[in-house]
């Protein structure tokens, strides 16, 4: 039963040198047929499932303009929530006014996730991005004073030239915020981005994991719940753990990708094709073992790993018939408990490296 | 057929000067083939052969053609172009009566023109100097001319020609029946026939090409090997035209193929002389050499599992290549693997890639080995091919290892570089003698095992790719070798260990460990890496534990990318060989032949 739900809006206002995402230059003859497809798509593969996370990126969805911003939610108001249901939806400081998070409030979004990456003048430059420290504070004051209390700031680290104390620097920002979810994302030099055309050059892995290290210890009083993801108490972020849980959901918009019945499906990033409603770019059939792949690269992503008791009901067999992983445990790569079977965070920098291991251990093939 | 039409003859050249495409035109001209027909050279027949433009096996053919109102019958044999398969061209050339010694219009004469020249001499053919590739833009007849005349030619000898373009070749038919002598023969003889070539059929066995010398053989008759003892019935015997046709009888002169159920290639071995079980000619035809592999090396299949395949593709490649040697041998880094005897280290490099491309088993290579001459205190010698065969120092008297005479071929101004390289590579200079005023051929005794380590690469880039050499073994020399292992995490592996000289051994060892640092990926815990003679480490460096892999963010829920980065490692991770808990990938085993001085 899929209860989640993604919904991707690729305009922006200007593009970040770094940015890999669906997006396109914001242009309101292009917002307004987009949105139309949009509507399409929902209506079309919506099965009327009420969900329990709706999800709202970019692009930045919040350059869209009030009367878009209207027309975007009356679209989704489609979607049936459950009363528990978290919407949240990316911000990006530079597009964002009272009115659109009043508008926001009035259309139950209760989560937003702001885009900050640094507060550094000279890596915002390298970004191609602007911000202005004082309004920060401001808008995020304004988002808890009508009530939008649940708040994620996205940070980014090494750049090239990034000092740690730099690094510092931002995340004592971000907790002087007091927000309730952080999440931290190493630069990552994709291809076809500006930044990798004009051949910056990545940080040592060293000083990248040092970075890492850093982050993790400052942000002691909140809780390190998956490897790039920190949150307060409970505010975990329901929808991304829907991922990670590899639970089923719905990808709306261009670009997104979704999963629904066994299908792992993307949508074309061809904007001309999208407006002409050739929605499905790729769709990859999820066998039995590929499921179980998922599940163990996906689980182990958290602190909580892998449940054992919930893998032997979802695939009706024993987590270690399927795996052997004493020697990851013996190791202390893995470590388990009578119920759980996870990474400790020491090692999470390492997980790809560990995940691979376990995934060559397997019986089957 | 009479005798006085028929001319046996071969070409010889240096790498790449065209020798195959001249050979194909000729095919042409004497209408053995039709232009459709007509492969990119096509008596090479082995898809290796053709992609690395050399040519591997020998092959012979007759062909007919036309010469001022007379048919004529020529036997083109071909012959490897590489200093690793000298002695089957020495066999080859024995075979003939002519060789036609092409030389690149834009390249002239290199060391194997020279090499090639001299053994054909040694052979007393007529030799006639043919300049090819004449179209080229940057062709420079005249001056190839001169190098020509520089070293014996007259100027009216030389045929000018073109293979790509046909020019020339009616002329060069022409210059073999007028200049090549026919075989002198005599068919009441007892029979003397020269083995130059077999390849393995899996129908009608060993395929022995063979010239007659003397007598002659027919179907039905038994025949024995002269070297070997071995006795067979002739079952067939044909020539190639180049389409196979059955003939009944090949007479003193005449250049043909053979088959007589013979399963067992080491009963034929090339230079050996056939003759007739029941009329036994009295001595063999001179020159006869047992070929002996000068480098080993250790070939591991990266899946232990795949060790049998690989011995069925030895077994098979062995069957038409009787000078590679192999036995079974364990390695405690790589399980079990075969020593393998090349004759030289191309021959190891085709080996190699045909396991790998034809018979589909990733390779562990170990660094090539010549063999050393141990001496024990306690008086015995044994050679030592693999250095995991080197005895303990304390009951060693003497070491000596094998020494080639190397003939560097190079224009002037790269003489200082050459001989810098030479004393490089322990080198002692023999002399030197100039061609004309801007090339001359360098002669160096060198040991051969820095031949196969990196001599080769080093003249290349010193001389940046002008020089050529070629080399001959000229026995074995006293020397003061050690043998260096390598520890990774503290244990030997025995597949990275070498056998070097000691004044060596330090540069040797610290160029290896870092190397291995570079190619050996970080691991999740530091490894030492050091080169120790006996229990002394001579070089040292560590890998640093990993610190990062991770993929930071999931894109919108794209896991999918996520899975396949992860497919990717995994795939990565087959490629790699587990030694204790390090892994290793495949390159690091060839990292001890590494040069990279930093």
């Amino acid at each position: 039963m899929v209860s989640n739900c993604y919904i991707h809006i690729p305009f922006c206002k200007n593009i970040c040198s770094y940015c890999d995402f669906c997006k396109l230059f914001y242009n309101t003859g292009y917002v307004s047929c987009y949105l139309d497809s949009l509507e399409e798509e929902i209506n079309t593969y919506y099965r009327g499932e009420k969900l329990d996370t709706i999800y709202i990126g970019g692009g930045s969805p919040s350059c869209l303009s009030l009367e878009e911003m209207e027309r975007l939610f009356s679209i989704l108001s489609v979607l049936k929530k459950t009363a528990d249901c978290e919407v949240t939806i990316e911000v990006n400081f530079d597009s964002i006014t009272e009115e659109k998070i009043n508008l926001f409030k009035k259309y139950g979004v209760n989560r937003i996730s702001f885009g900050l990456e640094t507060t550094h003048s000279w890596i915002l430059e390298k970004m191609n991005r602007t911000l202005d420290i004082e309004y920060v504070k401001y808008i995020i004051s304004y988002c808890k004073k009508i009530g939008i209390t649940n708040i994620n700031v996205d940070l980014m680290y090494a750049f090239l030239g990034e000092t740690l104390n730099e690094v510092e620097e931002d995340i004592d920002f971000i907790l002087s915020l007091d927000v309730t979810h952080i999440s931290t994302y190493s630069l990552i030099l994709e291809e076809h981005t500006k930044l990798y055309l004009e051949q910056e050059k990545a940080i040592s892995d060293d000083f990248d994991a040092k970075m890492y290290e850093v982050i993790c210890s400052r942000l002691s009083s909140y809780t390190h719940y998956e490897i790039s993801n920190f949150s307060k108490e409970s505010y975990y972020s329901k929808h991304n753990l829907c991922y990670w849980k590899n639970n089923e959901y719905y990808g709306f918009g261009l670009g997104a990708s979704g999963y629904l019945d066994d299908i792992r499906y993307k949508n074309t990033r061809s904007i001309t094709h999208y407006l002409q409603k050739k929605y499905r770019y790729e769709e990859e059939d999820i066998s039995y073992y590929d499921k179980i792949e998922y599940e163990v690269m996906l689980n182990l992503r958290t602190k909580w790993g892998i449940s054992k008791t919930k893998f032997v009901s979802n695939y009706g067999k024993k987590f270690s018939d399927v795996y052997n992983y004493s020697k990851l445990v013996l190791d202390g790569f893995l470590i388990e408990t009578q119920e759980f079977l996870f990474i400790p965070e020491k090692y999470w920098y390492l997980s790809n490296e560990i995940i691979v291991r376990l995934l060559e251990e397997c019986s089957y093939e | 057929m009479e005798y006085d039409n028929i001319r046996n003859f071969c070409i010889i050249a240096h790498i790449d000067h065209g020798k195959s495409t001249l050979a194909d035109r000729i095919l042409e001209k004497t209408g053995a083939i039709s232009q459709r027909e007509l492969k990119n050279q096509m008596l090479d027949s082995m898809d290796i052969e053709r992609e690395r433009g050399i040519t591997i096996k020998l092959n012979a053919v007759q062909l007919s053609y036309m010469y001022c109102g007379r048919e004529y019958y020529l036997h083109l044999i071909d012959t490897p172009g590489h200093v690793d398969f000298s002695y089957e061209v020495s066999r080859s050339l024995a075979a003939c009566e002519g060789a036609l010694l092409v030389v690149d219009a834009a390249q002239g004469v290199e060391a194997q023109t020279l090499a090639n020249l001299y053994l054909a001499i040694d052979n007393n053919l007529t030799v006639i100097p043919v300049i090819n590739k004449i179209d080229l833009p940057n062709a420079n007849v005249d001056k190839v001319i001169s190098e020509l005349e520089n070293i014996g030619f007259s100027r009216d000898e030389i045929v000018l020609t073109s293979a790509k373009t046909g020019v020339g070749i009616d002329e060069l038919l022409g210059a073999i029946i007028k200049k090549i002598p026919a075989p002198s023969t005599n068919c009441n003889l007892p029979l003397k026939a020269l083995i130059f070539d077999s390849l393995f059929d899996a129908y009608r066995g060993v395929i022995i090409s063979i010239r007659v010398m003397e007598g002659e053989v027919k179907v039905g008759d038994v025949i024995r090997m002269m070297e070997t003892g071995a006795i067979y019935d002739v079952v067939g015997l044909s020539v190639n035209t180049p389409k196979e046709k059955q003939i009944k009888c090949l007479k003193a002169g005449e250049v043909g193929y053979l088959y007589a159920s013979i399963k067992s290639i080491s009963d034929v071995l090339v230079g050996d002389t056939i003759t007739l079980d029941s009329n036994p000619a009295s001595v063999p035809l001179p020159g006869y050499k047992a070929m002996k592999p000068m480098v080993y090396c250790g070939l591991y299949p990266i899946e232990s599992s795949k060790f049998e395949d690989l011995r069925e593709s030895l077994e098979k490649l062995k069957l038409n290549d009787a000078s590679l040697s192999f036995e079974p041998e364990t390695s405690k880094a790589l399980g079990f693997g075969f020593r393998c005897g090349f004759l030289g280290l191309l021959h190891m490099e085709i080996i190699e890639e045909r396991i790998e491309r034809e018979f589909g088993i990733d390779l562990i290579a170990t660094s090539p080995s010549v063999i050393y001459e141990v001496l024990l205190t306690d008086g015995t010698k044994i050679m030592v091919d693999s250095p995991t065969k080197m005895p303990k120092r304390e009951v060693i008297s003497k070491t000596l290892e094998p020494y080639v005479k190397t003939s560097i071929f190079t224009p002037s101004e790269y003489i200082g570089p050459i001989m810098e390289l030479c004393q490089d590579k322990r080198g002692t200079f023999i002399n030197m003698e100039y061609l004309d005023q801007s090339r001359v051929t360098i002669h160096y005794e060198i040991p051969l095992s820095e031949i196969v380590y990196d001599f080769f690469d080093k003249l290349k880039s010193y001389t940046k790719g002008y020089a050529s050499f070629d080399y001959e073994l000229i026995g074995y020399k006293e020397s003061n070798l050690v043998k260096m292992d390598i520890l990774l995490n503290g244990e030997i592996v025995d597949a990275l260990s070498v056998i070097v000289h000691k004044d060596f051994a330090y540069s040797r060892g610290k160029i290896v460990v870092e190397k291995l640092k570079e190619i050996i990926p970080r691991q999740m815990f530091e490894v030492p890496i050091q080169a120790a003679i006996g229990t002394h480490v001579i070089a040292r460096t560590d890998i640093k534990a990993m610190r990062k892999n991770v993929l930071a963010k999931c894109y919108g829920g794209d896991v999918t990318r996520k899975k396949k980065l992860l497919e990717k490692q995994k795939e990565g991770k087959k490629r790699m060989k587990r030694i204790g808990s390090v892994e290793v990938p495949q390159e690091a085993f060839l990292s001890i032949l590494s040069t990279s001085e930093k």
